[in-house]
């Protein structure tokens, strides 16, 4: 678990709010956890990385400057969460590849349709 | 055996006489009227003379014989006729493609509204992000659309707080201040009143965030049928994550479940779905 003992000096601290709450990242700070997400991803892509959770050696090795920015804007949680989403979204994309290589034809869930698809997370 | 048999062949010879005895008579009947006929025929011929065709428009409504044969050609239609009939066409399909998704729109909003006990929904106890108590009755008087979430979310809830907001906005175009809409957090530990109010400020004015204790927001994760994964006991600080599901619930000024809105739906989609159900409704509307 390599990620998780790396530093994370930009969000180590949750700040608390007055009546005991922490306060969440804003629309900037969101931002930028996104880009520095982005341009890990991007290094990933150009290194054939999928799962950067289980070739985390390999990831380290090569987007270390990629992986200490997103680590830096990013909650542990969120990076955790983001890796293995992509991990999520690249099987998914590989089984809608498959099924219309199949023969199966997308379904339209853009809500023209007046019942509401099933959707979780 | 032998008799049953018998029987039955009796009953049919007699049913077969039966209708021998009964073809004579008929024939019987036919050529006592048949000879008639001609009777009556030439009696009425003889008082009416010039031949009638039961029909009340005289018989040579035209003034020449082009008139008449122009108006033949064209038949019954005329360019008015026409355009009346295609002007009526055009009217009822609209007004029944209207009318069908009314219909539709009005048996899910029925479907949702159960018997009883409400499926989605029911009461509720938490807190505003102003610290005032709210519960189940201050959702009635106008729509409400429900949104669970908590703050420190990745990337799903902000992305659908923005469409919240576009929602929002493009129903309070069409039918003003008919809609309420309220953020539940999920997470009442890192989520209090202070932490709501300063997020969903950066999101749209108008949302209403909520929290409560742990066991409020369980209670009304179950009314909501929401995916409630907390967990109770969080060391002050820690960094976690929360599963919830991503459902916008429409809730009609009745306070009863209308229609869940999924993440599949853009916010025009999503926009048109609530202004229809609005402009359905028939009670009043709290617009204040």
């Amino acid at each position: 678990m390599g990620w998780l003992s790396s530093d994370k000096s930009a969000v180590s601290a949750p700040e608390a709010s007055q009546d005991g709450g922490y306060i969440a990242p804003d629309r900037s700070a969101r931002q930028m956890c996104w880009d520095g997400r982005d341009s890990f991803f991007q290094c990933l892509e150009r290194n054939g990385i999928v799962d950067s959770v289980k070739e985390d050696e390999k990831a380290k090795k090569m987007c270390s400057p990629e992986l200490k920015e997103f680590e830096k804007h990013c909650a542990s949680s969120w990076v955790t969460y983001f890796k293995k989403r992509r991990v999520m979204e690249y099987q998914r994309d590989m089984t809608i590849k498959k099924l219309s290589q199949e023969g199966a034809t997308g379904m339209d869930m853009t809500g023209n349709g007046s019942m509401a698809a099933p959707a979780s997370r | 055996m032998a008799a049953p048999l018998r029987t039955s062949l009796r009953i049919a010879e007699t049913s077969i006489c039966r209708r021998c005895a009964g073809q004579p008579t008929r024939r019987a009947m036919s050529s006592i009227t048949q000879p008639r006929k001609p009777d009556i025929r030439s009696r009425s011929s003889g008082i009416t003379s010039p031949p009638r065709h039961f029909s009340s428009t005289p018989s040579h409504p035209y003034k020449s014989v082009e008139e008449a044969k122009s108006r033949y050609k064209s038949g019954p239609f005329s360019w008015q006729a026409g355009i009346l009939f295609l002007f009526a066409g055009v009217g009822l399909t609209a007004y029944f493609r209207y009318e069908k998704a009314r219909m539709g729109r009005a048996r899910i909003a029925e479907a949702n509204k159960g018997i009883g006990r409400p499926l989605v929904g029911g009461p509720f106890v938490l807190t505003d992000h102003d610290g005032k108590e709210f519960t189940e009755k201050d959702l009635k008087g106008k729509y409400s659309l429900v949104y669970f979430g908590f703050t420190h979310c990745p990337d799903i809830c902000p992305e659908e707080l923005d469409k919240m907001a576009g929602m929002i906005d493009l129903v309070k175009a069409k039918h003003g201040n008919s809609l309420k809409p309220v953020f539940i957090s999920c997470d009442p530990a890192r989520d209090t009143p202070e932490v709501i109010r300063r997020y969903l400020a950066e999101f749209h004015p108008d949302i209403l965030g909520m929290t409560g204790t742990w066991e409020q927001v369980k209670e009304v994760c179950k009314a909501y049928r929401v995916y409630f994964s907390t967990p109770a006991d969080v060391k002050p600080g820690q960094d976690y994550l929360v599963d919830h599901s991503i459902y916008f619930y429409l809730m009609d000024p009745d306070g009863d479940f209308v229609e869940a809105i999924g993440r599949n739906f853009s916010v025009d989609a999503a926009a048109k779905v609530i202004n229809d159900h609005v402009a359905d409704w028939k009670g009043k509307i709290d617009k204040s």
